[in-house]
C-alpha cells in the first residue's frame, strides 16, 4: 500500500483498505472511535501515521473472528445490548478484546479506568462493562485463555497490512 | 490534546526515523526549526491538525533504543528517556517509591490507550500552561538533558519553560532524557491538580516533605503550575521550614511567600482571582497532608 508520508494510520485504513469499521470521531485522540490494535496493542489511529505501521500488523474488529462468524467478546456484546447504533461498537470491542488478555480477571472499577478514554454517546457503558464480565467469567471456566485468532490470508477486508 | 480540530489532515512533510541518536542530532542541526521532534506524536501530532506547527520534516525517535530507557541514574536518582511511553514509566516500580507525585500526575496524563504513545518529555516540551508535568518534577530537582551536534547540557526543569509554547532548547537541540534527583530520605511527595470538566488544569501543585517533625533534618519543597506562562518552583518555602517556630506559624509563612510568588493569568479557563484563591486552597492541602497528618 502506498501512502504519502502525512497520511494517518486512520486515513489508511479507512479510504486505502477501505476497512470502514473504524470510525473517526475527533480526530484528535479523545473519543476512541478509531482504535485499532497495533501489533496486539491498543492505538487511536488518527494520532498514528500510516508510515509508523509499516510491516506491522494491524487488526480491525473484523479480524476477531473468521469470516461470517462472531468473536465471542462480539457475541456477548449483542447478547447483552452493548450498543445503540453501533458506531464506536467495533473500537470498544477491540479494547475489551486486548484488556481481557492483560487483566482476564478484573474488576468493574479497573473496566472503567481502562475504557477512560473511550467515549459512547449512546451511554451503553453498563452493558459494555457487564459483556466484559460475562467474558472474564467464562475465560476463568476455560482451560486455556483462547490465543488470538490466525490472520487471514486472503485479501484484506479483514485486517490492513501496509508495506 | 486541542481546543478544535477545524483540520481533519496533516500539513504536507517528509517522515524520518533514524536509527542512532547521532543520526536525528545531525538532521536537527540542518533542519532547525523546520524539523519536529515526534515521540508518541499524541501533542505533535494534534498541533499539526490544527496548523499551529507545520515542520518539512517529522524525526521519529521511536527507533532509537538508548532514548527509550527508564532506569536508576546516580545513587538512586532516576532518568527517564524521551521515547519512554507513560505506560512503560507507571510499569517502573522506582516511580511510586521514590517519586510519588510524578506517579500521581502521570497517571491521570493520558488515558491507559495514549498511554502506550505518549511520553513524559513529550508533555514537558508542549511547554503549554496546562502542563502537568514541570510541577512535580521541580520539586525533585530535574533537569533536562538536552543534546545537539555541538554536545550535551543540563536545563533544570524550572528554567526549562520560557513561556509559552517556548522551551529553553534551542532550534538544533533536542531533550533526550529528564534526570531526577534522588528524593530525601524518608520524603513523601503529592500531587494536586485543579480542573473543572475538563482535563486541562486551571492551578496544579505538588509538595514534598521529608521528617516532618525534625526541623534539622526537615525538607520541605513546593512547586504549581497552569497558574500563568510559566510553573514556579517556590523556593523560599524549602528556607522556611529550615527555621524553629510551630508547624502551624511555618505553614502560614509559607503559604504567604506562596501567594507573595503568584502572577496568575486570566484566560479561557479561569480569571487570575480565581486561580490565586484556589492556589492557596491547595498550597494548604498539599502542607497540611504532608506535614499534620
Amino acid at each position: 500500500m502506498e501512502a504519502k508520508d502525512n497520511t494517518l494510520l486512520l486515513d489508511l485504513i479507512r479510504d486505502k483498505a477501505e476497512v470502514k469499521s473504524v470510525k473517526a470521531g475527533c480526530w484528535r485522540g479523545e473519543c476512541g472511535l478509531c482504535t485499532v490494535l497495533l501489533d496486539g496493542k491498543p492505538v487511536k489511529s488518527c494520532l498514528v501515521l500510516g508510515v509508523e505501521a509499516n510491516g506491522r500488523d494491524v487488526k480491525t474488529a473484523e479480524g476477531l473472528a473468521p469470516e461470517g462468524q462472531l468473536a465471542r467478546i462480539q457475541q456477548l456484546f449483542v447478547e447483552k445490548g452493548a450498543m445503540q447504533c453501533g458506531f464506536c461498537t467495533p473500537s470498544f470491542v477491540l479494547t475489551a478484546y486486548y484488556f481481557l488478555q492483560i487483566n482476564p480477571n478484573p474488576t468493574e472499577r479497573e473496566i472503567r479506568e481502562f475504557l477512560s478514554g473511550h467515549i459512547c454517546r449512546c451511554g451503553t457503558y453498563k452493558q459494555m462493562i457487564e459483556a466484559i464480565l460475562e467474558y472474564a467469567k467464562e475465560l476463568k471456566q476455560e482451560e486455556e485463555i483462547p490465543l488470538p485468532l490466525p490472520p487471514r490470508k486472503k485479501k484484506q477486508k479483514n485486517q490492513a497490512r501496509s508495506d | 490534546m486541542s481546543f478544535g480540530s477545524p483540520y481533519l489532515t496533516l500539513p504536507d512533510f517528509q517522515y524520518l526515523r533514524p536509527t542512532s541518536l547521532q543520526d536525528a542530532l545531525q538532521l536537527l542541526d540542518e533542519h532547525k526549526d523546520d524539523a519536529k521532534i515526534m515521540a508518541g506524536g499524541v501533542g505533535l501530532l494534534a498541533f499539526m491538525k490544527e496548523r499551529l506547527v507545520s515542520p518539512s520534516y517529522v524525526v521519529d525517535i521511536k527507533g532509537i533504543s538508548e532514548l527509550g530507557k527508564i532506569q536508576d541514574d546516580g545513587a538512586k536518582g532516576a532518568v527517564i528517556g524521551a521515547a519512554a511511553s507513560l505506560s512503560q514509566l507507571l510499569d517502573w516500580p522506582p516511580l511510586k517509591e521514590r517519586y510519588k507525585a510524578l506517579h500521581d500526575c502521570v497517571w491521570e496524563l493520558s488515558d491507559p490507550v495514549l498511554r502506550n504513545r505518549s511520553t513524559l518529555l513529550g508533555d514537558l516540551c508542549e511547554a503549554l500552561p496546562f502542563v502537568d508535568s514541570p510541577t512535580p518534577l521541580m520539586i525533585f530537582d530535574a533537569e533536562v538533558e538536552a543534546a545537539s551536534v555541538k554536545g550535551r547540557r543540563q536545563i533544570p526543569v524550572s528554567d526549562f519553560i520560557k513561556g509559552l509554547a517556548e522551551t529553553a532548547l534551542e532550534p538544533n537541540e533536542m531533550a533526550v532524557a529528564v534526570h531526577l534527583k534522588p528524593p530525601p530520605e524518608n520524603s513523601n511527595s503529592l500531587f494536586l491538580k485543579h480542573t473543572s470538566n475538563s482535563e486541562f488544569s486551571i492551578v496544579n501543585a505538588a509538595a514534598l516533605c521529608a521528617n516532618p517533625s525534625r526541623p534539622e533534618a526537615r525538607v520541605v519543597r513546593f512547586a504549581y503550575g497552569a497558574l500563568a506562562a510559566t510553573p514556579t518552583l517556590v523556593r523560599e518555602v524549602e528556607g522556611i521550614f529550615q527555621s524553629k517556630g510551630s508547624i502551624s506559624q511555618l505553614m502560614d509563612e509559607a503559604v504567604a511567600a506562596i501567594k507573595r510568588s503568584a502572577e496568575p493569568m486570566t484566560d479561557v479557563l479561569a480569571k487570575a482571582e480565581y486561580r490565586a484563591h484556589m492556589l492557596e486552597i491547595l498550597a494548604v492541602r498539599a502542607l497540611t497532608k504532608l506535614l499534620k497528618e
